[in-house]
């Protein structure tokens, strides 16, 4: 849609107005990890790659290095990433396509979960986890993490099965192929793109995690960076903005890339309606 | 394979993830509320332990002086156990002479029977040290020894000759685990907080949710549907990071912004406006910041979802009331916005059930203060239950806070679902087998 006869100036100007002080925080966010700036100051007195120090030596003496702890955030937002699509894959075409006694409550359910503020239960599952013994271990914090995010992307594929052509399956139950069959080899093709969508949205979420392992993982030392970030913040004998914004932008790459590669399917999925 | 065997097996680890992770939480929940769990208690029913302090309780409540004294003291039996240490430490020669002379004797307390060794005479007692260590060996108090079982205690308050009238009572103070209770709903209804954190907590969901993810969502879906593809794109980029940068890295740039040392600070201080912390200064400061902060992440979700409402408007309406010269509030007033009726329905129901919930960016940013003036109900229960500074962690309180927006929510997600059109998403599977 584009009126061309008339102005659309007076829009931008009030959209710039409204953006400028997000558009700040991002440029400085990033030039403040490469430059160095006098106290008090905002304009960059010199170019220096010493905030990106941490890369090669732990910030905290006897602290973890930030690679270790890029490991466990990695294999923290894989597992969930893997286990959520695994999990919603099946259960998904068992809503969308096959009858089975129960159908109804289980959609249902699926709805009130899918708004169903999971934090409120953080309680209860802290005890849950420590019953089981897997409190305080990233397995139990992937365990919780991948329950969270179920309904949502059980949802999510969930719609894209509904939007399968009937005739395929029909075309291959008629050949004498089972329904397993049919799913894995004639419908999952056909769902490839939510398959993707939902590993890329549940990677995301899992990378930027942070009350989950902040309350079910505290241990001595923080296990993922989201936790090491904000204890860093909020710890008193470093207070250094621009030691913070190079590993928050470090920290932040893998979400960046995925923003700049997939921004329209990206845009498409939090629509859907995200937590948060 | 039947089609409704595969269903359950393709359905069966959903429905354990929700058991396990969703429906055990709620029940939990409810029935935690109605104890006193906490980090003192452990979380696994307790032990039955008489300690110095549960002592001193007992006397404070009216337990027999004697019998405080009597368990304060102990007494001392000559059982196999002491004679095993009296055979260590002295020898098998001292050993024979206490077993013939005093065997499952007892004595109420030290006196008797150090008075009862020197009566025998014998010579590795001679001194009193001596005396006293052999003495010592025989003592069986019941303080400070862990029983796994009332009945277990009551056996060795029984051994210890303390008044059966008395056990009921001691047994009772002995128990360190948590027990039922409904206190903390007595003191939800008590405590001035709780009305401070309901007020905190409404202010915080309704202004986020009206002028953010309602309003801003609005105006930034309407105002970039006007603009140029290439312009549009760009703004939209700029109003989508917030809600896909980590919360942490989020509120850090808002630290950065609104600290003392931080942007707006620094712009101001050559213009002569003292530094001060703009996110923290006062309770309206730190309103300001929460509010801003969640508020550009939920209009960012408002403006994706009303945007892809927009789009789905046919263009032919909106060109025929640019053909009509209709202006541009006018095509905003009389076509867009009632075709967003379903959306803000949607944004509300959807984002006011995770707004209850959620603690994180206020956690991150004013960690509820400054005092306790944005601290919302959420973080309450969080703060009560597993990361308050006091180190004993309210487990049975905390839940009492969380079984308040448990069932909130239950009841929002309840007719959240008669938003859905049922019917159509349970259309009937078409293959029969």
């Amino acid at each position: 849609m584009q009126p061309h006869h008339r102005s659309y100036w007076p829009i931008v100007a009030a959209l710039t107005a409204l953006s400028a002080p997000l558009v700040i925080m991002y440029v400085y966010q990033l030039i403040d990890t490469v430059t160095t700036t006098a106290p008090g100051s905002i304009i960059p007195n010199g170019i220096t790659l010493q905030h990106w120090q941490f890369l090669s030596q732990p910030i905290t003496r006897d602290g973890p290095t930030i690679w270790a702890l890029a490991g466990n955030t990695l294999i923290f937002a894989c597992s969930t990433a893997v286990v959520v699509t695994g999990v919603s894959l099946t259960a998904a075409y068992a809503l969308s396509r096959l009858a089975m006694p129960g159908r109804g409550l289980f959609l249902g359910g699926l709805i009130v979960l899918h708004a169903f503020p999971t934090l409120t239960l953080i309680v209860a599952v802290f005890l849950i986890l420590q019953y089981m013994g897997l409190y305080d271990t990233l397995t139990g914090v992937i365990l919780v993490k991948v329950a969270f995010e179920l309904p949502f992307g059980i949802w999510i594929m969930k719609g894209f099965y509904d939007s399968v052509p009937w005739e395929i399956e029909m075309a291959g139950v008629t050949d004498g192929a089972s329904r397993f069959t049919v799913w894995r080899l004639l419908v999952l093709p056909q769902v490839q793109p939510g398959l993707a969508a939902l590993l890329i949205f549940s990677f995301l979420s899992g990378w930027s995690e942070f009350i989950l392992p902040l309350v079910l993982a505290p241990a001595n030392a923080p296990q993922v960076l989201a936790t090491y970030l904000a204890a860093i913040i909020a710890d008193d004998r470093v207070a250094d903005f621009s030691l913070f914004k190079a590993v928050s932008i470090f920290y932040a790459l893998p979400v960046l890339a995925i923003y700049v590669i997939f921004q329209k399917k990206l845009m498409n999925i939090y629509g859907g309606g995200s937590k948060g | 394979m039947r089609q409704d065997r595969i269903g359950f097996l393709f359905i069966t680890p959903a429905v354990f993830a929700v058991v396990v992770f969703y429906l055990v939480p709620v029940l939990m929940t409810a029935v935690i509320a109605f104890t006193d769990m906490s980090t003192a208690t452990g979380i696994r029913g307790g032990d039955y332990v008489l300690t110095e302090s549960s002592l001193r309780k007992l006397d404070d409540a009216s337990l027999p002086a004697d019998t405080v004294a009597q368990l304060a003291e102990g007494g001392f039996v000559v059982d196999a156990d002491g004679l095993a240490g009296i055979e260590a430490q002295f020898g098998a020669a001292l050993t024979t002479r206490i077993a013939t002379a005093l065997l499952d004797e007892k004595f109420d307390n030290r006196r008797e029977i150090e008075r009862a060794l020197n009566d025998l005479r014998a010579p590795e007692l001679r001194i009193t040290r001596d005396r006293k260590a052999a003495a010592a060996l025989f003592q069986r108090s019941v303080l400070n020894t862990r029983h796994d079982t009332p009945e277990s205690l009551r056996a060795a308050l029984s051994v210890a000759d303390i008044p059966l009238a008395d056990h009921d009572q001691i047994v009772q103070a002995a128990y360190t685990g948590w027990s039922w209770t409904t206190r903390n709903f007595e003191l939800l209804v008590s405590l001035p907080s709780t009305l401070r954190y309901a007020l905190n907590t409404l202010m915080y969901v309704s202004v986020t949710l009206v002028v953010f993810n309602i309003g801003l969502g609005l105006f930034l879906a309407i105002s970039t549907f006007y603009l140029p593809e290439r312009t549009s794109a760009t703004f939209r980029a700029i109003w989508f990071m917030p809600r896909i940068l980590p919360p942490v890295l989020y509120v850090l740039m808002w630290k950065w912004m609104m600290l003392d040392s931080g942007f707006i600070a620094s712009v101001l201080a050559p213009l002569g406006v003292a530094r001060i912390n703009w996110m923290m200064e006062t309770e309206v400061h730190a309103w300001v910041a929460v509010i801003l902060i969640n508020g550009v992440v939920g209009a960012s979700f408002g403006m994706i979802i009303f945007a892809s409402a927009i789009k789905a408007i046919p263009q032919t309406m909106l060109m025929a009331a640019e053909v009509d010269g209709a202006s541009r509030w006018q095509q905003v007033r009389f076509i867009i916005l009632p075709q967003m009726r379903w959306p803000i329905l949607f944004v509300t129901a959807y984002q006011t059930l995770s707004l209850l919930a959620s603690f994180e960016y206020i956690l991150l940013s004013t960690g509820g203060g400054p005092g306790s003036a944005t601290e919302v109900w959420a973080m309450a229960a969080f703060r009560t239950a597993l990361n308050n500074y006091g180190g004993n962690l309210q487990y049975g309180m905390g839940a009492t806070f969380a079984l308040v927006l448990v069932l909130i929510g239950t009841a929002l997600s309840l007719i959240y679902l008669r938003f859905f059109n049922f019917q159509a998403l349970l259309s009937k599977p078409r293959i029969e087998r």
